[in-house]
């Protein structure tokens, strides 16, 4: 059936793998539709080829074939040659490329192939960039420990899974991408739990039957499924004890402050120390005013005689001082001590910090110890550890998977007021969370053949594979993405993920951010203007030129048809919004298509014979609204958004003057 | 109707081409290898050769528009040489990989730089590792034979994969010789018509040039190696039909042996300079020196067992080599060198002939007496 002239027949069709929103998928399949079935596609390497034609598979319901990078136009001509000499000169041969494939590498091969004049549609999909990313809440591991992602700078180290050896490896991050608000997808393993957007590639177990070799694959969040097994941390390299910097201390002969602050505070910490760090985030506090550090450990409690053996052990014993119900060590500079550890504040902003991460196994361990001792208790073999910080638990999750521990979820429950909860009563109702996780080691020695089978990377002391229990769609967050040298991937929740890019082509709009062409603090983004390709190809004595827009998809079929007839080269060029590369979201392709043709960004005209044809007219907008809209123009500041706008206006200038003109004369 | 002429090797080369009836010729001009799409093009527009020329911008468009006729299911030809070749890297494993029996000549000039358009072998000796076969002539008639043998071997559905057949540059594109050239219906009889099972056609569409992921492109490259290994096997069963048809031999199509039966000494070459050593054999014989040759005509697939088999007796093997790996040394004396490592003779590698340097008897005469004297290979500057 034909609805407005367009064909309701999918060639392209569904279930390929492009973004949700992608407006090169979108542009293809109306493209398809014009062309009809007799249509034969040589398509350049890039985005669609990859997303279309994971072999065994393809969405391609004519003829199609990609050959290399930049090389789709002379393939055509090969084709359009043996179609010559089989005396078919019927079927419709249609070169397609993304703007690297006509802008720029492949450039020469489209001037070469039109030069010769075959009759071939040549397509440009101009979607200017391509990239993906993580939720902004994403923690990473790296050398100085756990980081959240909007904390790594270029130059830190991250870990990496070593994808030769299957090992952990440390890696240089050579770049950190905000990439605007976008939709992202929850994973949940029994251990890990992360945020991603749609199109960020996690590395996944593929199990190829009892015969073959299993191997990994990058697999995006959109391809992931329930019980897939992707790559985690297990354990993290053996840390070192941790050095304390200076703290501003108080003095002998300060305000409040008396003997007992003669106190030695350690240079370093210890299994002792972390100890007692562990009971002190889950009963203590610290009062810098009232120079106090307390415990709320009443005497019936197994911790308190733990605390107090641990205080003397650390020299403080002169500064103790207890009763019924709490434990005080009373220092100025043990409060500013404690104060300056980052273990939060409030029961409720408790977290573990970074530091920690970094520890030997030993001091870990003494940390969970000391944590068990305050709001721990074991049931059966398995440890649950309670608290009303979402934050400590998450933390506490990665702690527990850096030491090579088998940690659940995290479980969430609110109790009644009055309920006893880990030895307390509660005052008033609250949510608390929990999580689980026991010791890993005996069972599965023994039953290494069979953990073998349920876990590929049994026995890689750092990695192992989980299955996925869930992913959901959440809403739309901001988002970051990191670049890392040589692995290009690293862990961010424990989880293996990749690292992506973005790179700046000919056909990049003036000032976009790319990974090529960063907006940097002296340089903003890409400083040249867009290669006039359509212009260029025009200037070939090419018949037939013309720009589309996906906005207008009865314009896009007529142009696709028009150029079809021509006996001998035609050029057309879509614009086609990408949602990683311009960092909008994936409802808004059409309205980001719209807005590049409502303020003359990329308007759409024809070069028929020479003579030049705009084909609407719209009402200028001015171009921030179009840039607003896209996270690679985040940086843009007014003054380059007036050059922009002057940008934009001089080249409407030369459309409006020149419309219904012949501007390449000489050639007909 | 069987002609006698006196034409370049470049010239055979188009001759035999004409007769294997290519759809498709995309060409880019390049020194030496320029004849050969002179004289196609010359066929084409007189009519004699129903095919079109593809006038390609550069050599990279060559191969790619080589690539496209192939998808269609027609035969085509390309021709190059040097940078050329060094431009069309990027396609040939393409080409190879999609398993298009294409057919290349050749014309073998070094790589720049500095630049150079003289003959050695480092523009084909750079592919060896690209899934084509490699075969190497020494005469024009050589040259007119291989061609045509050459798309019956790569047409082999067993095989299917792309040939280069290979002339020394100037040495042999621009050197006249008596060459016969076949009748066609005898040529047709030989080479079928082409009829690939594998095309795009809009009745049957089909995708070619899929992303191969992990899992299966292992697979792919594994399936090439086999069909590299099958040719081992087609080629001679090809050169002896060829034989019984046209009354001409070289060897059995992968190596050939001079004077090798109670040799004690010899050295394997490949092109041109076979035939200086076999006169320098023939003059050495008759100073009652137990000396012989292999003629290495296909490199890729390297004919191991013939090389094993025919050098395991020897006291010593040299290889004159007009390639060097930089670092390493020449491609052909590390594959004679894999090959034998289990036999006692002694393996020398001789460079020589790079950037058009000549290789006349004195430099191998030169090499013959190290290899009895139990000397090293050298540089044969």
């Amino acid at each position: 059936m034909v609805i407005m002239g367009i064909n309701e027949e999918e060639l392209f069709a569904s279930g390929h793998r492009a973004c949700a929103g992608c407006g090169e998928a979108l542009a293809l399949r109306h493209i398809l539709k014009a062309a009809g079935r007799k249509t034969i596609v040589a398509q350049a390497t890039g985005c669609m080829e990859v997303v279309s034609t994971p072999y065994p598979e393809t969405s391609w319901e004519i003829p199609f074939v990609h050959c290399a990078f930049e090389n789709a136009a002379a393939v055509a001509s090969g084709i359009r040659a043996a179609l010559n000499m089989n005396g078919d000169k019927e079927t419709n041969v249609i070169a397609m490329g993304g703007d690297g494939a006509m802008f720029d590498i492949g450039f020469g091969a489209l001037s070469g192939a039109v030069e010769r004049g075959h009759k071939i549609l040549y397509i440009v999909t101009d979607n200017e960039a391509y990239m993906n990313c993580l939720a902004l809440d994403a923690l990473i591991m790296t050398k100085d420990g756990l980081k959240k992602i909007t904390e790594i700078n270029v130059g830190d180290e991250v870990y990496a899974f070593g994808q030769k050896t299957n090992e952990l490896v440390l890696k240089k991050c050579i770049g950190v991408f905000d990439n605007g608000k976008k939709r992202v997808f929850e994973i949940n393993t029994n251990s890990n739990t992360i945020k991603a957007t749609g199109n960020h590639p996690f590395l996944v177990l593929q199990r190829n039957g009892k015969q073959g070799q299993n191997n990994f694959v990058w697999k995006m969040v959109e391809e992931l499924k329930k019980g897939d097994e992707i790559v985690s941390l297990k354990k993290g390299l053996e840390g070192k004890s941790f050095n304390f910097s200076k703290i501003d201390l108080s003095k002998i002969g300060d305000y409040k402050v008396n003997k007992i602050n003669e106190v030695n505070l350690p240079q370093n910490s210890s299994p002792e120390l972390m100890k007692l760090l562990g009971i002190y985030v889950g009963d203590g506090w610290t009062r810098i005013n009232k120079a106090e550090v307390g415990f709320a450990l009443p005497k019936n409690v197994k911790g308190r005689k733990e605390a107090k053996q641990l205080i003397e052990n650390l020299l403080w014993s002169h500064c103790l001082s207890e009763n019924e119900n709490e434990l005080h060590i009373n220092s100025i500079n043990v409060a500013k001590f404690f104060d300056s550890l980052g273990f939060g504040k409030g029961a409720k902003n408790k977290i573990i910090p970074q530091w920690v991460f970094t520890l030997p196994l030993k001091e870990k361990e003494s940390f969970i110890e000391g944590l068990m001792l305050s709001d721990g208790y074991k049931i059966g073999k398995s440890n649950r550890y309670t608290s009303a910080s979402h934050e400590l638990l998450r933390t506490l999750r990665l702690l527990l998977q850096t030491m090579g521990v088998r940690v659940g979820k995290i479980h969430k429950q609110t109790k009644k007021e009055g309920t006893l909860v880990v030895k307390r009563t509660l005052l008033k109702e609250s949510t608390y969370g929990y999580v689980c996780f026991s010791s890993k080691q005996g069972a599965l020695l023994k039953y290494a053949s069979q953990n073998k089978q349920r876990n590929y990377l049994f026995g890689n002391e750092h990695f192992e594979t989980k299955k996925i229990i869930s992913i959901e769609k959440k809403g739309i967050e901001p988002t970051l993405d990191l670049r890392v040298e040589g692995e290009h991937n690293f862990i961010a929740n424990g989880i293996v993920v990749h690292n992506t890019g973005i790179q700046r082509s000919g056909a990049t709009f003036p000032y976009a951010s790319t990974t090529t062409s960063p907006a940097g603090k002296i340089i903003s983004g890409k400083q040249q203007p867009k290669k006039p390709l359509p212009f260029i190809i025009a200037a070939h004595g090419v018949e037939y030129v013309a720009t589309a827009s996906i906005t207008n998809l009865i314009d896009l079929k007529n142009k696709v048809e028009k150029a079809l007839k021509i006996n001998g080269p035609s050029f057309l060029h879509v614009l086609v919004p990408c949602i990683p590369g311009w960092k909008i979201d994936p409802s808004n392709t059409i309205n980001v298509a719209k807005k590049a043709l409502d303020s003359w960004v990329s308007p759409i005209y024809e070069i028929e014979k020479g003579t030049l044809k705009l084909n609407q007219k719209p009402v200028q907008i001015p171009v921030e609204e179009y840039l607003m809209m896209q996270g690679r123009f985040k940086h843009v500041t007014p003054d380059i958004t007036k050059k922009i706008q002057t940008y934009v206006n001089d080249r409407k200038k030369f459309l409006e003057e020149n419309d219904g003109k012949k501007i390449f004369d000489v050639l007909y | 109707m069987v002609k006698n002429v006196v034409i370049s090797g470049s010239d055979a080369i188009a001759e035999a081409v004409k007769l294997c009836k290519p759809k498709v010729c995309p060409m880019y001009p390049i020194t030496p290898s320029t004849l050969v799409p002179e004289k196609i093009s010359e066929f084409i527009n007189d009519g004699v050769l129903e095919a079109e020329m593809i006038n390609v911008e550069s050599e990279h468009s060559a191969a790619s528009a080589l690539f496209g006729a192939y998808a269609i299911g027609v035969r085509a030809f390309t021709a190059s040489a040097s940078n050329g070749i060094a431009l069309m890297h990027e396609i040939l494993p393409i080409i190879s990989a999609s398993r298009f029996p294409a057919v290349m000549s050749v014309a073998n000039r070094t790589i720049s730089g500095p630049i150079n358009i003289w003959n050695d072998h480092s523009d084909a000796m750079s592919e060896r590792d690209q899934g084509w076969i490699q075969m190497y002539c020494e005469s024009s008639q050589e040259a007119f034979d291989t061609i045509i043998m050459a798309y019956k071997i790569a047409e082999k559905e067993n095989v299917s994969l792309p040939i280069m057949v290979c002339i020394d540059g100037f040495s042999l594109s621009h050197v006249y010789e008596p060459v016969q050239i076949e009748d066609q219906k005898k040529v047709d009889a030989f080479l079928p018509k082409y009829n690939p099972k594998n095309i795009l056609d809009i009745k049957n569409p089909k995708t070619f040039g899929p992303i191969a992921f992990p899992n299966s492109f292992f697979e792919f490259h594994e399936q090439e190696q086999l069909a590299m290994k099958e040719a081992l096997k087609e080629i001679p069963l090809a050169h002896t039909e060829f034989a019984s048809m046209f009354g001409r031999k070289y060897g059995n199509g992968l190596i050939e042996l001079i004077e090798m039966k109670d040799a004690e000494y010899a050295l394997i070459a490949n092109g041109t300079s076979v035939g200086t050593t076999r006169v320098v054999v023939e003059e050495l014989r008759k100073e009652g020196k137990k000396v012989g040759l292999i003629k290495l005509k296909t490199f890729r697939p390297f004919p191991k067992e013939e090389i094993i088999n025919s050098c395991k007796n020897l006291k010593a093997v040299g290889i004159i080599d007009r390639h060097v790996s930089l670092g390493s040394e020449g491609a052909i004396t590390l594959d004679v060198k894999a090959a034998l490592k289990d036999e006692k003779v002694r393996v020398e590698g001789f460079i020589s002939g790079l950037g058009g340097r000549d290789i006349d008897k004195t430099r191998i005469k030169k090499a013959f007496e190290i290899l009895e004297k139990g000397g090293k290979g050298i540089w044969l500057k």
